[in-house]
């Protein structure tokens, strides 16, 4: 009993460690967010301080304003999770049910652009877009964006379809359904769950995005992920104020993993996601 | 003398009428603010501002107060030139990988950009941008009695030219020196060193980490504009040179000792953390007083200098880099210089040097220096007038004992067109150097043998 209960003691601590190893950037950023910049340098670093909301004040209404930039990772984020998904489940769908030529190898090709490293393909994509005038523009970056989260959603989402077992469709037919009659009404709310870590991951990604962002967008479209990288300039770092963008671009994040936590986490147990996705 | 300053008055005014008109706004506000402008200084060249009015122009900056400077005035070069300017601002670290994505592929988005003057070697190399020379020759487009580039800053105008030839005009630049706490040196007798010896010595002296007091701090995270950058001025004073027999060398008996010098400061009298720290941080914590002295960029000054943060304001002064054992000083040839996109056609890039003229010009400088309205005045203009300027010698001095002297001296005598290895292939050797010093720093590698392990990597660099 005893060494059972020293067993459960010691994981406790193991993992109280490694949460505050992993929460301590959080920690870091929250509280350096509602500092001035003179505390923020404080020495030793002042736990007990007088909060102000001067940061926020500054990144949302003062002249560098992030809200067109938030609003940017929201359009982009948004678009690219409902295009991404109009797409990904018939063609899930079809992956994992329907028979036809070349069956094997278009499912090889979905994951043709998952294979270079994304620095590789960023030029051809600078000049794709470039020569049909979409650089800094919604629907090109929403459009670059579908090339890693398509692939990446079906094929997270096939898993999740040949789970189902066939008798069930068989049903649906003889009681003469349609194919796609059955595909809306009996297969889709089964695997309802799979969707809805689907739609997370994907928009996780094209929210956390950087990479491409900060090549192909410009003035007009420039999603927080870029924009918070000026506050970090040739000149100074300002720190309060990176801290508060950095809270604020993580707030929508939070609350979407909260919410959809039950389903995370049974995605992952799937062990379709291994590596969560590429960024 | 004329200036742009709107009163409180027509800024109401303008204000109210951009109200009252909100669908014609923003065209109505750019046209009252021209209309207050004096325009008088820049029309007695004797050029055609007006020649390519309507053309539009993308420039990319740094997310900098002096590029945000510019910004504000740029109204004024509409009114004078009819020529609209849309600016991008883009952080230093991809402002360099947009701009060259952008001139490889030659689709001319960004007409100019803010250039790192060590990427004109392989700018020049590849025919990717402009000899100035044709259009400063040319009289329909620069009036070079008006202009007068040899005031421009004679080291920021070697270090943006390649075999004579200048490809980038310096907009804003800085340069190396040492700051230090003048309170600390007077209290023990310290004089800022004239020797790199003295310059140990002195951070020996003052280091007191019980105190919280550090001797000395100098940027060591890696990177080609890092550590790479203070380094250089180091390897040169100890008589170091990058091409031996025309052979671009890194390592040899120079460079180790130069490199074991770097090694010593940082290991002994720098806060342990200084060995990831960028110049930022090393301002940061100077400006808490925990460092006593640092050799970094003149216009650091006014992070130190700044009220909301600093705890040592008055107690700072400055002096030139110490001499090396070559009896050599080193200083940085850094700026931001704007060269112009060979891939526009002929009317863009009419556009655009107009544009390059009026921004380096002697009136935008002083336009955007002691003359700005708002806050921020810029410590690098690329002037040698201005900086004889009585009111811009006098702001200046405001950050600190000797500020001018100190930065005046090192732009004229201290620099070295061959401070850094300027050939096309610079990026990666930058790199590749900057991985070199970390590992000798953070104790990976003896410095030898960090040395010759970055001449092995860079040698098939120089020949692909």
């Amino acid at each position: 009993m005893t060494a059972k209960r020293l067993r459960v003691f010691a994981l406790l601590a193991i993992s109280t460690i490694f949460l505050l190893a992993w929460a301590f950037p959080i920690i870091w950023s929250v509280l350096n967010s509602l500092k001035t910049d003179s505390d923020v340098l404080a020495y030793p670093p002042k736990l007990v301080f007088t909060p102000t909301l001067e940061a926020y004040r500054d990144v949302l209404f003062g002249s560098g304003s992030i809200l067109p930039n938030l609003l940017s990772s929201v359009i982009i984020s948004v678009g690219t999770t409902i295009v991404t998904m109009l797409m990904a489940v018939p063609a899930a769908y079809a992956l994992a049910r329907l028979r036809f030529r070349g069956k094997r190898f278009a499912g090889f090709y979905v994951l043709a652009t998952q294979m270079l490293p994304p620095v590789g393909i960023i030029i051809p994509y600078f000049l794709v877009l470039r020569n049909i005038g979409w650089i800094d523009t919604y629907q090109g970056i929403i459009l670059i964006y579908l090339s890693f989260s398509l692939p990446f959603a079906i094929w997270l989402l096939v898993s999740y379809f040949e789970d189902i077992p066939f008798e069930m469709e068989e049903a649906a037919y003889l009681d003469g359904a349609s194919r796609l009659k059955t595909l809306w009404r009996i297969i889709i709310p089964q695997v309802r769950g799979g969707i809805a870590v689907t739609i997370v991951f994907v928009f996780l990604n094209a929210w956390n995005e950087f990479l491409f962002a900060v090549v192909l967008s410009g003035n007009t479209v420039r999603p927080v992920t870029v924009a918070m990288f000026n506050f970090v300039s040739v000149e100074q770092t300002l720190w309060a104020k990176l801290a508060a963008v950095s809270v604020l671009a993580m707030l929508p994040v939070v609350v979407l993993g909260v919410v959809a936590q039950k389903h995370i986490v049974k995605g992952l147990t799937v062990g379709a996601v291994k590596g969560g996705g590429r960024r | 003398m004329p200036s742009f300053t709107p009163t409180r008055r027509t800024l109401l005014k303008t204000g109210t009428a951009a109200a009252a008109f909100a669908t014609v706004g923003p065209a109505f506000l750019r046209q009252a603010a021209a209309q207050d402008v004096d325009l008088a200084p820049y029309k007695s060249a004797q050029i055609d501002w007006q020649q390519v009015s309507g053309e539009t122009i993308t420039v990319a900056v740094i997310p900098a107060s002096y590029f945000e400077n510019l910004i504000t005035l740029a109204p004024q070069f509409k009114a004078l030139t009819g020529i609209d300017v849309r600016f991008e601002k883009i952080p230093p670290a991809q402002i360099r990988q947009k701009s060259v994505i952008d001139l490889t592929s030659k689709t001319g988005t960004y007409a100019t950009h803010a250039a790192d003057p060590m990427y004109y070697a392989l700018y020049a190399a590849n025919k990717w941008v402009e000899p100035l020379d044709t259009y400063l020759a040319d009289k329909s487009l620069t009036d070079p009695a008006w202009f007068k580039l040899d005031d421009i800053i004679p080291a920021w105008r070697s270090a943006n030219g390649i075999d004579g030839k200048l490809y980038g005009m310096p907009y804003d630049g800085e340069v190396t020196i040492q700051v230090y706490r003048k309170d600390l040196y007077d209290a023990k007798g310290l004089k800022p060193a004239d020797t790199l010896e003295a310059y140990m010595s002195n951070a020996a002296a003052l280091n007191t980490p019980n105190d919280r007091v550090w001797g000395a701090a100098l940027r060591g995270v890696a990177g080609a504009g890092q550590n790479m950058y203070i380094y250089p001025s180091i390897f040169r004073e100890f008589g170091g040179d990058w091409m031996k027999g025309g052979k671009l060398t890194v390592n040899g008996p120079e460079a180790e000792a130069a490199l074991a010098w770097y090694v010593d400061i940082m290991k002994k009298y720098a806060p342990t953390a200084a060995a990831n720290w960028n110049w930022p941080d090393i301002a940061d914590a100077f400006s808490q007083g925990t460092v006593a002295s640092y050799i970094d960029a003149h216009s650091s000054a006014s992070v130190i200098n700044n009220p909301e943060k600093s705890k040592i304001i008055g107690k700072v002064a400055y002096a030139r880099w110490p001499k090396g054992p070559s009896g050599k000083r080193t200083t940085s040839i850094w700026n931001w210089g704007f060269p112009i996109n060979s891939a526009l056609p002929e009317k863009k890039r009419k556009a655009t040097w107009l544009f390059i003229q009026w921004a380096a010009s002697a009136e935008t400088q002083a336009r955007t220096a002691h003359k700005f309205a708002g806050p921020t005045k810029r410590s690098g203009v690329n002037r040698t007038s201005v900086w004889k300027d009585p009111d811009y010698i006098k702001l200046m001095n405001g950050f600190g004992e000797n500020f001018v002297a100190a930065t005046m001296g090192a732009l004229q005598e201290d620099t070295d067109v061959d401070w850094r290895p300027r050939v096309p292939q610079w990026p990666a050797i930058g790199d590749t150097m900057a991985t070199a010093i970390q590992s000798a720093l953070s104790g990976q590698a003896t410095i030898k043998a960090a040395l010759d392990d970055a001449q092995r990597r860079i040698e098939p660099m120089m020949r692909g």
